[in-house]
């Protein structure tokens, strides 16, 4: 068997780096210390090393970019590669975080020998900016550790290759850090020192698993690899058999196409939170409607429900000849919020609730429904805020001082035009806010004013005298 | 109308209080306050600070201090009296002492429990009617009229109500009612640093911290107009009769010595002169010189004058203690090279060598204790705190504190905290700034590197963090200052527990102390004197030699000679490369020259351009002269230039008129100036002296000029003095008994300036044998080997990294007569893991039983992993060495040197540098010694291990590198321009290839840098793989 693995030094960076207008040094830093954990290119060329301390590498490339992976991150960056690779060949195996495997017997005969492979694989990583350094290995260890090694060639000549393994050093072997320790410690620096060894006396001093790892690069012992598969998506298309000149000649299609989703779905036991719909159109560009659940759904009833409101108010710019429902994402069912509460019966409620949100939003358009919420500030206007419905919870400490404050705020203070009749209470000196640029200074009174009114004023520090709100 | 504010915190509130006390009580003095209490949270740490400032003005100091009561209200206490410090400094101790450092837990029932006859109490209620009403009589039950309502005004929403409430409470519960600001800073305008305080307390952003803030503004000293306005007036005259009830000072806490040090029957002074007089015979066993009498006599009535007798008493049995011990110790300081200091054998430092300035010893003028350091060995100081802690108990003697302040880097990181700015960010800026640069720079710095978004937060971001500068940020323990008291030192300051176990520290740290006039032994630890002692030990083995510090015979020429070469490697305060460098250009030949040798070689004189006329002077190309006797009375001995400390404070009394006291309020300014302090004031002072005594004005322009450089880096003649001695002797030692001086040192790592591989490299070529760590020969310490002479260096399990002393110690203990024959009997008898038995084959301590390095590792991976039997028969018999079956390479020269390094820092082998010559890689390039034959100002090339970097402030912008080859040591000047152009090199290398210039200073050799090129790569090369080099 040929394997052929592609070792992608430096994928994260260069998954960021795709953003960047010109390329300059990056590096990204050890969780939890000033130390460098890997470098781009750039960065090498000025120096930066991996396990310098930040102090250094910033002298050294005073313009360094510092990126900070989050968790996932690496995940993505490898299985976007993956993808483009398993248009490739469909036996993949990922090695996180930066390398893939690919067997390559099934291929050769479809891609007309290795050398086209190998050539087809570097055009496609190129493409996309990633650098990759190849191997093959008739195991997949050979094949991995003589790409990590950049020692790889596109060759298949078994004697070649296992030539090169047996003269790889040890410490490029990954063998865990203690083992490659204490083989270095013994003067054994080359994977052929091990391999001349008596099995049985390797295994007895470093450890079964050490006599194991040797055997799987050398292909003595089985070393069976887990097969990736792209994750999940759906997409249906279909084509009209009849030129739809009105929103609503899509429905019944539709309805078809929800149901296979729901389907899926069912089998998988997902749910969605986004559809995308696309219409294509004989001469007009593809047009792209986007629906949206409040929660994970699976139900082609309410994905009927949430397109029949959304294609109540879509104008078709041309009559649709083809459409598709496409889905990128499955998510797990909530299992929460449908299994909760055995007694108070609130699940019900709660479903009624984000489909009532739900319909809102289809209807009015998703930023024109709001959810009021408090805010730990002193100041009046930035005491209360919007959020999207549904929002989870402010984390803030809120324990706001039982303040007298008007139920109805102004939107914006209006200059008192009359003296008011009564002083009811102040002052109440608010300061605050010189933190991002809107501080405010004043003196608040409740008065009663002219018209009976309670109403909440302030003097500014100029002042003049304002009125923010009412008393209800 | 008056006022005075009762209720007032300060920054020593950490992250609370937003302004300084100096700044509080200003503000106090410039409202017009008549009284202004200071009122810490649990704490008395801002008092000495607030009493400085108000000591000579009309505003009247009330010390108090606030607390959060666990279990119920907000309390403060005031201290009516001496009694009621007391009584306020125990309650503070005992709420310290309940919790961990930096916190208090205080219950209310401790208020009726601990005795607080002497306080005053001000209660701010929870305004929870029938809860207050409870306390409220309670407290009124303990402290009937000391006892006060104590009302605020925020100008907060509720303010009224609140007032409205205290009335009624007030009635209710018959208590009088005062005024209070609840104060936290001095003006308003703090406001932002108090939100970022309080944003740092809560661990998050201003932005985040809403009603954590405060809502507004007013918690400030407010003009008493504006208090008028919003208090009824009894109240605010409230406060003048809880104000007239406060009567403490803190300069009552006049310090009484412990006392018990003196016998029935003498009076302190009586005993002081009786050991003084023993000491003189000991000292000076042909008679006491006459001068030296008078300068005993004058000593002794100016101690007995201020009262110092127990002082000294007792840093004599401090010192007296150690000698029994035989634990090394020497003072030093003004104080401690006196006259009655060498009698009692305090010091080493003979009177009649050294003339020290008898003001600074104890001047009457300022009134403050004498300072004294005692230096000890540094693996033994415990046992001398344990001592002191015995002597006196725990609750008389205490560790002082240490003010940590918020420093340039904390405080940017901290703003930069609350401000929500990126912590990478400001992580990445803080590490490339050049903190050398002025501080104008680095906030430019800030702001072009993109920190901040804009203009208003770059300008916020800066005043913040200068505002914050200089903020006291936590209470750490002092290095060795020890308090000492007659009574309770909980009656005199409160206690409370530092980070360590078993240790507490006082609230005040050493400037405190000193304002306060509190007695301060200074307990410090000194590797020198571990190395020193344990050199000295090892003499006893050779007869004739010296075994004690007075033994070691004086002004030795040899031992001169020896350091006017430069050779001074190890030997105390003249190891530096810059001090090697100044050793051939001052060539000292007497002690004196010694103390000059250390004091010269520091910021001070260098900035202050010293140096250069002092050796030329020296050296007769330039003429001495004095303006007048009086100059030459000062200057004399160094050549008319003021080389040390003390000698700037004389002249500024012998050329300008100033009085001891006033010249001493000059050092002070000269030792803070750098930091925060002004020498301005004394400027004018300074020069109309030096005119109206007829200099003239360019001379006291330049002298001021030189005064200034001085700045805080002068170096005292006092400490030079003492160090010098010891300078002396580890020179001596070196000189003469090299073995047992590198042993000494050696055992007494880590200390110094260099590593043990470069002590190890310096002993062989003073032509020491060393012999390497062996399982059968080595003991846990490095020993001396007599079986040949003089005696070989046999290194110690000391040197392997991974191996613990314990481990050690069984090795030892457990090796049979003929020595361990076998790795398994090894394991067994000495009980050791496989791990360790890993650790001796890596440092090839096994190549006498187990062959080289690989094939013991292989021999001991291969133990079957049975524990060991518990008891094992010590027969050798029973370990047939077996032949091995498998046979590894043995290690190449190579490698066996990388793994010396690896596993002990050093080998014994031939450096790296020589096989990578042998192996044709360094062709071109001259060896350090040859670099020293080599002709100057020509081209050369030079490689060698980098061993050091340094870029001292005093050389603007120049990186000096040192490079270790075969054969010794080359310095290498990289001036800026080529460090920067050839960072990368310069700053990663470990094997480093330079190209330069040759240039010499006296005997000195360095090589001017060209070009830089990285050949750490060709350590790979000693072996395979591709191990870092270490």
């Amino acid at each position: 068997m040929l394997w052929i693995y592609l070792h992608l030094p430096f994928l994260l960076l260069e998954h960021y780096g795709q953003s960047l207008p010109e390329p300059r040094p990056m590096a990204t830093l050890q969780p939890g210390s000033q130390r460098i954990l890997q470098a781009n290119p750039d960065a090498l060329a000025l120096g930066v090393r991996a396990g310098q301390s930040l102090a250094t590498a910033t002298t050294l490339a005073p313009a360094l970019l510092l990126i900070n992976p989050m968790a996932g991150d690496h995940q993505r960056a490898l299985e976007q590669q993956a993808r483009r690779i398993y248009q490739l060949g469909d036996f993949i195996s990922l090695y996180p975080p930066d390398g893939l495997l690919l067997q390559s017997d099934n291929l050769l005969r479809l891609y007309g020998g290795l050398q086209n492979l190998w050539q087809k694989l570097q055009q496609t990583l190129a493409s996309q900016g990633i650098t990759a350094t190849l191997a093959t290995g008739t195991t997949p260890g050979m094949a991995r550790l003589l790409a990590r090694a950049g020692l790889g060639a596109c060759t298949d000549d078994t004697a070649a290759l296992a030539r090169q393994l047996a003269d790889l050093p040890v410490m490029q072997a990954d063998f865990p850090q203690q083992v490659t320790e204490r083989l270095v410690r013994m003067g054994l620096r080359k994977l052929a020192d091990l391999q001349a060894l008596p099995g049985k006396e390797l295994a007895q001093r470093l450890g079964p698993a050490t006599l194991h790892g040797l055997q799987k690069l050398q292909g003595s012992r089985p070393d069976p690899q887990p097969r990736w598969h792209p994750p999940a998506r759906f997409q249906h298309a279909m084509d009209l058999p009849q030129e739809a000149e009105q929103s609503a000649m899509l429905l019944f299609p539709l309805q078809r196409g929800y149901q296979l989703l729901e389907e899926e779905l069912r089998w998988r036991q997902q749910a969605v939170e986004q559809i995308q719909l696309r219409l294509y159109f004989r001469e007009h560009p593809t047009e792209c409607l986007s629906l949206r659940t409040t929660t994970p759904e699976f139900r082609a009833d309410t994905f009927m429900t949430l397109t029949r409101l959304r294609l109540e108010r879509y104008a078709l710019p041309a009559p649709a000849i083809r459409l598709a429902i496409r889905v990128n994402h499955f998510l797990p069912r909530d299992t929460a919020t449908q299994a909760t509460d055995l007694f108070q019966n609130t699940p019900p409620q709660q479903q009624a609730w984000q489909q009532l949100i739900a319909r809102l939003q289809a209807r009015l358009g998703e930023n024109a429904l709001h959810q009021l919420q408090l805010v730990a500030d002193h100041r009046p206007e930035k005491a209360w805020q919007t959020t999207p419905p549904a929002a989870p919870a402010p984390t803030q400490p809120l324990s706001a001082p039982d303040l007298p404050r008007p139920l109805w705020l102004l939107p914006e203070p209006q200059t008192l035009t009359a003296t008011p009749a009564a002083w009811l209470a102040g002052p109440e000196r608010i300061q605050a806010g010189w933190w991002d640029g809107t501080q405010i200074q004043r003196d608040y009174y409740i008065a009663r004013m002219t018209s009976g009114q309670v109403g909440w004023i302030f003097r500014d520090t100029q002042g003049d005298w304002y009125l923010h709100g009412w008393f209800a | 109308m008056s006022y005075a504010e009762l209720h007032c915190i300060t920054n020593f509130t950490f992250l609370r209080g937003a302004s300084h006390p100096e700044e509080l009580t200003s503000q106090a003095q410039a409202l017009g306050y008549s009284a202004l209490a200071i009122t810490d949270e649990c704490s008395v740490a801002g008092i000495p600070r607030a009493w400085r400032a108000l000591k000579h003005s009309a505003v009247k100091l009330i010390v108090g201090s606030e607390f959060q009561l666990r279990d119920g209200p907000k309390v403060i206490l005031l201290a009516e009296n001496r009694h009621g410090y007391a009584q306020l400094c125990q309650l503070i101790t005992l709420a310290r002492r309940r919790a961990d450092k930096g916190h208090y837990q205080l219950f209310t029932d401790d208020l009726f429990t601990q005795t607080l006859t002497h306080c005053l109490l001000l209660w701010q209620p929870d305004h929870d009617w029938t809860q207050d009403l409870a306390t409220g009589a309670r407290l009124i039950q303990h402290f009937s009229t000391r006892c006060w309502l104590k009302a605020t005004r925020y100008l907060a929403a509720n303010d009224s109500q609140r007032l409205a409430y205290l009335q009624q409470l007030a009635t209710s519960l018959q208590l009088p009612v005062i005024a209070s600001g609840d104060v936290q800073m001095h003006c308003r305008q703090r406001q932002p640093l108090q939100d970022v305080l309080t944003a740092l307390r809560h661990h998050c952003t201003v932005a985040e911290a809403g009603f954590h803030l405060q809502g507004n503004a007013e918690r400030y000293l407010r003009p008493i107009k504006t208090l008028q306005r919003l208090f009824p007036s009894p109240w605010l005259a409230q406060t003048l009769v809880v104000a007239g009830r406060c009567s403490f000072c803190p300069s009552e806490l006049r310090y009484e010595y412990p006392g018990e040090l003196v016998p029935q029957g003498f009076t302190a002074s009586q005993y002081l002169r009786a050991l003084t007089r023993q000491g003189e015979q000991r000292r000076f066993p042909g008679g006491t010189p006459v001068d030296i009498q008078a300068l005993l006599e004058k000593e002794l009535s100016l101690i007995t004058e201020l009262g110092y007798e127990p002082y000294f008493l007792t840093l004599h049995d401090i010192v007296s203690f150690a000698r029994q011990q035989g634990i090394l110790c020497q003072g030093r300081g003004s104080a401690a090279n006196s006259a009655v200091c060498y009698c009692l054998d305090i010091t080493e430092v003979d009177p009649r060598q050294v003339d020290l300035l008898f003001e600074r010893f104890i001047s009457r003028e300022r009134d403050e204790p004498p300072d004294i350091d005692v230096d000890f060995e540094h693996e033994r100081r415990e046992e001398v705190i344990q001592y002191i802690y015995q002597r006196y108990g725990r609750h008389r003697a205490a560790l002082a504190a240490t003010v940590i302040r918020y420093r340039p880097r904390s405080a940017i990181r901290d703003v930069g905290k609350a401000l929500g700015l990126d912590l990478g960010l400001v992580e990445q800026l803080l590490s490339g700034l050049d903190w050398r640069d002025r501080q104008d720079d680095w906030r430019q710095q800030l702001l072009t590197k993109g920190l901040v978004r804009n203009e208003r937060q770059a300008r916020q971001f800066m005043t913040l963090v200068n505002m914050l500068l200089g903020f006291p940020r936590h209470m750490s323990q002092h290095v060795g200052g020890f308090v000492i008291s007659a009574g309770p030192m909980s009656e005199l300051v409160p206690i409370e527990n530092a980070t360590m176990a078993d240790r507490t520290v006082i609230q005040w740290d050493k400037d405190d102390l000193e304002s306060l006039g509190l007695m301060k032994v200074d307990i410090l630890a000194l590797g020198m004197l571990s190395a020193i002692r344990k050199s000295l030990d090892y003499l006893r083995q050779r007869p004739g030699a010296p075994h004690t510090l007075q033994e070691v015979p004086a002004e030795d020429p040899a031992t001169y000679a020896m350091l006017q070469q430069g050779d001074s490697i190890g030997v105390f305060q003249v190891e530096s490369r810059a001090q090697i460098n100044m050793l051939p250009r001052l060539k000292p030949a007497t002690y004196y020259d010694l103390v000059i040798q250390v004091a010269i070689v520091r910021p001070g004189p260098i900035q202050g351009d010293m140096v250069h006329p002092y050796l030329r002077r020296r050296a007769g190309l330039e003429p001495v002269s004095y303006p007048n006797d009086a100059l030459r009375s000062v200057l004399g001995r160094t050549q008319g230039v003021p080389i040390f400390q003390e000698q700037a404070i004389r002249l500024a009394m012998v050329a300008a008129g100033f009085s001891a006291g006033e010249a001493d309020q000059l050092r002070r300014a000269m030792a803070a100036w750098k930091s925060h302090g002004d020498l301005t004031p004394f400027r004018d002072k300074l020069i109309s002296g030096m005119l109206a005594r007829g200099y003239e004005p360019d001379f006291a322009e330049r002298l001021y000029q030189q005064l200034c450089g001085f700045g805080g880096y002068g170096f005292p003649e006092s400490h030079a003095a003492s160090f010098a001695l010891l300078v002396y002797v580890s020179a001596w030692l070196k000189c003469h008994y090299p073995a047992e001086f590198y042993c000494g040192l050696l055992n007494s790592q880590p200390m110094g300036f260099y590593s043990p591989s470069q002590l190890v490299q310096d002993a062989r070529r003073h032509q020491v044998a060393v012999r390497p760590v062996d399982i059968n020969l080595s003991d846990w310490d490095h020993r001396l080997a007599h079986d040949v002479s003089p005696p070989a260096l046999q290194l110690g399990f000391r040197l392997i990294k991974g191996l613990s002393a314990n481990s050690a110690q069984r090795i030892v203990e457990s090796r049979p007569p003929a020595g361990y024959q076998q790795t398994r009997q090894l394991r067994d008898l000495a009980q050791l893991s496989r791990q360790e038995l890993e650790t001796l084959a890596s440092a090839n301590a096994l190549a006498s039983i187990a062959g080289h390095r690989h094939q013991a590792r292989w021999d001991i991976l291969g133990h079957d992993h049975q524990p060991a039997p518990l008891f094992v028969a010590d027969h050798s018999g029973a370990y047939r060495v077996t032949e091995n079956a498998v046979q590894l390479p043995p290690p190449t020269e190579g490698e066996n040197v990388l793994d010396d390094y690896h596993s002990q820092g050093l080998t014994l082998r031939r450096h790296p540098l020589a096989l990578l010559r042998g192996q044709g890689h360094l062709r071109h390039c001259l060896t350090a010694t040859a670099l020293q034959q080599a002709e100057t100002g020509r081209p050369v090339a030079v490689a060698g291990l980098v061993t050091g970097r340094q870029r001292p402030g005093t050389a603007s912008g120049v990186t000096f590198v040192t490079l270790e080859d075969e054969t010794g040591n080359i310095n290498v000047v990289v001036w800026l321009k080529t460090a920067r152009q050839q960072r990368k090199p310069l700053l990663t290398a470990k094997l480093l290839h330079v190209k330069g210039i040759l240039e010499r200073e006296g005997q000195i050799a360095h090589v001017i840098a060209g070009r830089l090129t990285d050949l750490s790569h060709l350590m790979r090369q000693l072996q395979i793989s591709s191990r870092d080099f270490q």
